[in-house]
């Protein structure tokens, strides 16, 4: 089992920090959806308040690969 | 990885003369793009770099084209006029709710050049010939002679710098400095209503959330280059895969992708400087709202 482990290559930490924000970014996406559901007169404000919080949960994933 | 090499001269003449009618140029197909920009030519130790020189003709086209669209504003518009009253508007009603209506004014010339200069240097990466033609440099690395501006660091950093200073004049200007401290650092708690042990401790605790605040506000000149560069140089590499893995049908939808990040990108950095200036700049108007 370590053997395998040691076998793996690669930017494991980008990897991990591009799936934190994959998932961040899914669960904005989600309750915007959700949002725009229940309330859709309200839908130009879900996105701004959605695309918000999307930058912010992706930003990470450029830390993970950039530093 | 030089497939092309096995081709027979008229294999070869086949696929160029296909290549000339779509953006696929078959050299360039395998490699990854280089992180950095090429650098043309070297005035007295300053390098003009391939992304320097793109950012400046669609810095000059962007120019022409709004001076020719809208010509001599007039009260019924033309449909060029038509053409960019809707883009300002749209950025109008877009960061109004963000920056009040006080600072609409004072904020909207940059917010709105924000916007449309880093929409069209965005989309230029996707015209032919932007990001494709070029050469193999030591490191296996593709070298193009014309590369989309965004996709590189120094000009991202560049925009953010410039968010930066407009974000302290505007917060100067508009809030001064009190507020400013008193947002940082200042104690929130309602005087009356918390005893006066708990209150002294809660001044030390929100000093404490003023210093990450500040680390905050100046990790936002990373973030912010980094978020634009990742996007665009990342989709500049996926359209390189895209084309090396296929040449045909297979990039179509990620140019399409492509298009939607470039324009989601450019409302994201113009949408964030709106909500970093309204952060300290919109408090009144928001009490207001609710």
């Amino acid at each position: 089992m370590i053997e395998v482990i040691a076998e793996v290559t690669g930017s494991i930490q980008g990897g991990l920090g591009c799936l934190g924000a994959a998932i961040g970014v899914g669960l904005v996406g989600a309750k915007a959806a959700e949002s725009v559901g229940r309330n859709p007169g309200a839908s130009g404000k879900v996105l701004v308040q959605a695309i918000i919080g999307m930058a912010l949960a992706e930003g990470v994933a450029f830390f993970a690969i950039f530093l | 990885m030089r497939i092309y090499t096995h081709f027979s001269i008229k294999q070869a003449l086949k696929i160029a003369t296909v290549a000339i009618g779509s953006t696929l140029i078959v050299p360039a197909a395998h490699a990854e793009m280089s992180a950095k920009a090429t650098e043309l030519i070297n005035i007295v130790g300053i390098p003009i770099t391939n992304s320097m020189v793109t950012s400046w003709v669609l810095s000059a086209l962007i120019i022409i084209l709004i001076r020719f669209l809208v010509k001599k504003p007039q009260l019924i518009p033309t449909k060029g006029q038509y053409v960019v009253e809707t883009l300002v508007q749209g950025v109008q009603g877009l960061i109004e709710p963000i920056v009040g209506k006080k600072l609409l004014k004072p904020t909207f010339p940059l917010l709105v050049g924000f916007f449309t200069f880093i929409l069209l240097q965005n989309w230029s990466g996707l015209f032919p010939g932007v990001g494709t033609i070029g050469f193999m440099d030591d490191h296996d690395h593709f070298q193009s002679y014309i590369r989309p501006a965004n996709a590189d660091l120094n000009m991202t950093l560049a925009l953010a710098i410039v968010h930066f200073g407009a974000w302290l004049y505007f917060v100067m200007r508009y809030a001064g400095p009190k507020i400013l401290l008193f947002d940082l650092f200042g104690n929130k708690a309602d005087k009356k209503e918390t005893p006066t042990f708990m209150f002294i401790l809660l001044t030390v605790i929100f000093f404490f959330v003023g210093i990450i605040e500040v680390v905050s506000i100046m990790f936002r000149n990373v973030s912010l280059p980094f978020r634009l560069y990742g996007n665009v140089f990342g989709g500049e590499n996926l359209l390189h895969s895209m084309t090396g893995l296929l040449g045909w049908i297979v990039p179509v939808p990620f140019y399409f992708l492509e298009v939607l990040v470039g324009f989601v990108q450019a409302l994201v950095f113009t949408v964030l400087v709106a909500v970093y200036i309204g952060l300290i700049c919109n408090h009144d108007s928001e009490e207001h709202a609710h």
